[in-house]
């Protein structure tokens, strides 16, 4: 098992998010997160980064309880978040953007993983001096994808991708996200898109108000009435 | 008015301006990681410029020794206020912050007094030997042309540090977005001790500096030149540093160019601060954000 949390608990100050969520992820799985608005998706995801402190519970990567360490050392360990919003440096290059996700790796590394990402996103490259606040939408997603590929390399986690754009361009980066998984990337992915992050995705939970009411492949969940009248429009 | 007289105001606007820019530095790059006016910045000046005393008068170092020891010495404390002072307050009230600073502030100058005395102090004779050139009819001092070659020299090499490398990308991405900058491997509190380092040292270099074209050194020196490097820094768009710099140079040359040009006029000198002020109050009220300022975003 790559990741796995463990009755994970988390608040804000006095309010909880989440009230003890346990699932797993094995190495070189998609698997998506779906639930809808304030259901804790973000919570989630975000604690597992490091950005913020569990109560209580576990969360074991490769093998190691990282609960409450800090997110920069999470990065160290080969994992990467593309945040709710994108969260793109608007003041830095498309480089500068990338560079800068690079920040523990040595020069030889760097430069690899970033000749990927312009491989991957040719886009990016077109516009590689340009400030992060000019891009479009779909091009800031590119780079907040690609900024996670300089980074991470093991396991990706992704906080609504498909948030703001034009439905040819979640195509595109799905299409993508399976691509990248196909290279050896394990993902979990969190969407209130749900067709398409079950499309993409082998396995699924669906997360209510800080609690999993629902696990499965995919294929399954798509079929559930319940999942189906309230994420897939009926 | 002779042009020599002209060619001597404009060095010494540029002294003054520099010394004043190299100050404004440390508030504004303080401002732009941590959003916080670090009021004790002028007395941290006021530090590094003893910190001279102390290695040429009585470890009796030359001037670029002393010059280093004193950058090194005041970038460790700078850290120091940082970590015991300013950290724990980091979620805390912007006011907290302020009062803490100025708190700070107060120790410095008071700590130094008991230390020191109150008598002034200057560097020895031989810190810094002057000498007049004569330049195609001109007199030059080597002090002017040092201080103001070796602001900008370390002006550069900041804004190369800041633009060019991976600290300062992530020292320019912070004041962008904190949030998302630990999720690029980068360690927040480590960016903010560099910043303080930085912007500490450089503080301390205008300080010996200072104490060389001013050899008057007591230790409430910070609080006015502090105070006019942090409007120098706002006039020049607080979080910017070339604005800082800029900032500091305009308000070097409106105080130098108020007395020169007033004097025949029958204004008095004790107009120069007023009127300093007054021309960058009009500044800030035709840009608000400062010469190279933009307004923030609002960030969600
Ligand atoms: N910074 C915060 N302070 C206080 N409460 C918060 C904070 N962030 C989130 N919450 C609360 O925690 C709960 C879960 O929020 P979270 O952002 O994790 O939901 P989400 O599933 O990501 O929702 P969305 O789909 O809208 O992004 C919500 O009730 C929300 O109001
Ligand atoms: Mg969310």
């Amino acid at each position: 098992m790559l990741l796995s949390v463990r009755d994970m608990h988390v608040s804000y100050g006095s309010i909880k998010a989440v009230h003890g969520v346990s699932f797993d992820v094995d190495e070189g799985e998609i698997v998506t997160l779906i639930g809808a608005n304030g259901a804790g998706k973000s919570t989630t995801l975000n604690t597992i980064a490091g950005l913020l402190s569990p109560d209580s519970g576990e969360i074991i990567y490769q093998g190691e309880n990282i609960a409450g360490m800090s997110a920069h050392s999470i990065v160290k360990r080969g994992m990467a978040l593309v945040p709710e919003g994108r969260r793109i440096f608007g003041n830095l290059t498309v480089y500068e953007n990338l560079r800068l996700a690079g920040f523990q790796l040595d020069s030889a590394t760097l430069n690899k993983r970033i000749k990927r990402v312009f491989e991957i996103f040719p886009r990016l490259e077109e516009r590689r001096d340009q400030l992060g606040d000019t891009l479009s939408g779909g091009e800031q997603q590119m780079l907040a994808v690609g900024r996670a590929l300089v980074t991470g390399g093991k396991l990706m986690l992704l906080d609504e991708p498909s948030m703001g754009l034009a439905p040819i361009l979640v195509q595109q980066i799905f299409e993508i996200l399976r691509e990248i998984n196909a290279q050896g990337t394990t993902i979990l992915l969190v969407e209130q898109n749900a067709r398409m992050a079950l499309q993409l995705a082998a396995r699924g939970y669906v997360l209510e108000t800080g609690n999993i009411v629902l696990a499965g492949p995919s294929q399954e969940l798509a079929q559930n009435p319940e999942v189906q009248k309230a994420y897939l429009g009926g | 008015m002779d042009l020599n007289f002209l060619v001597q105001q404009f060095l010494n606007a540029l002294q003054l301006g520099s010394l004043y820019a190299l100050i404004a530095l440390g508030y504004t790059m303080v401002y732009g990681v941590l959003l916080l006016i670090n009021f004790a910045h002028g007395d941290i000046f006021m530090v590094g410029a003893f910190l001279g005393v102390f290695g040429s008068m009585v470890l009796n170092l030359p001037f670029v020794p002393t010059l280093l020891l004193s950058m090194v010495l005041t970038a460790i404390l700078g850290v120091v206020i940082e970590r015991v002072a300013y950290k724990p307050l980091r979620h805390a009230s912007r006011l907290s912050a302020v009062i803490t600073a100025l708190g700070v502030g107060l120790l410095l100058e008071n700590g130094m007094l008991a230390l020191t005395g109150a008598d002034p102090r200057n560097y020895p004779e031989n810190f810094i030997v002057t000498e007049t050139y004569d330049v195609a009819g001109f007199s030059i001092s080597n002090v002017k042309i040092l201080i103001i070659v070796l602001s900008i020299l370390l002006f550069l090499g900041l804004y190369a540090i800041v633009q060019r490398t991976k600290w300062g990308m992530a020292m320019r991405a912070i004041s962008y977005d904190k949030f998302a900058v630990p999720l690029m491997g980068v360690s927040q509190d480590q960016i903010i001790s560099l910043t303080f380092i930085l912007g500490t040292g450089l503080a301390a270099a205008a300080g010996i500096l200072w104490g060389v074209a001013f050899p008057v050194l007591n230790p409430y020196m910070g609080l006015r030149v502090g105070w006019k490097a942090f409007i120098a820094a706002v006039v020049g768009g607080i979080g910017d540093i070339r604005g800082a710099f800029l900032g500091g140079l305009l308000l070097g040359f409106v105080e130098i160019f108020v007395v020169a040009l007033g004097q025949p006029f029958g204004i008095s000198s004790t107009w120069r601060d007023p009127i300093a002020f007054a021309l960058l109050l009009i500044i800030l009220v035709v840009r608000p954000t400062g010469l190279f300022g933009v307004a923030r975003r609002q960030k969600v």
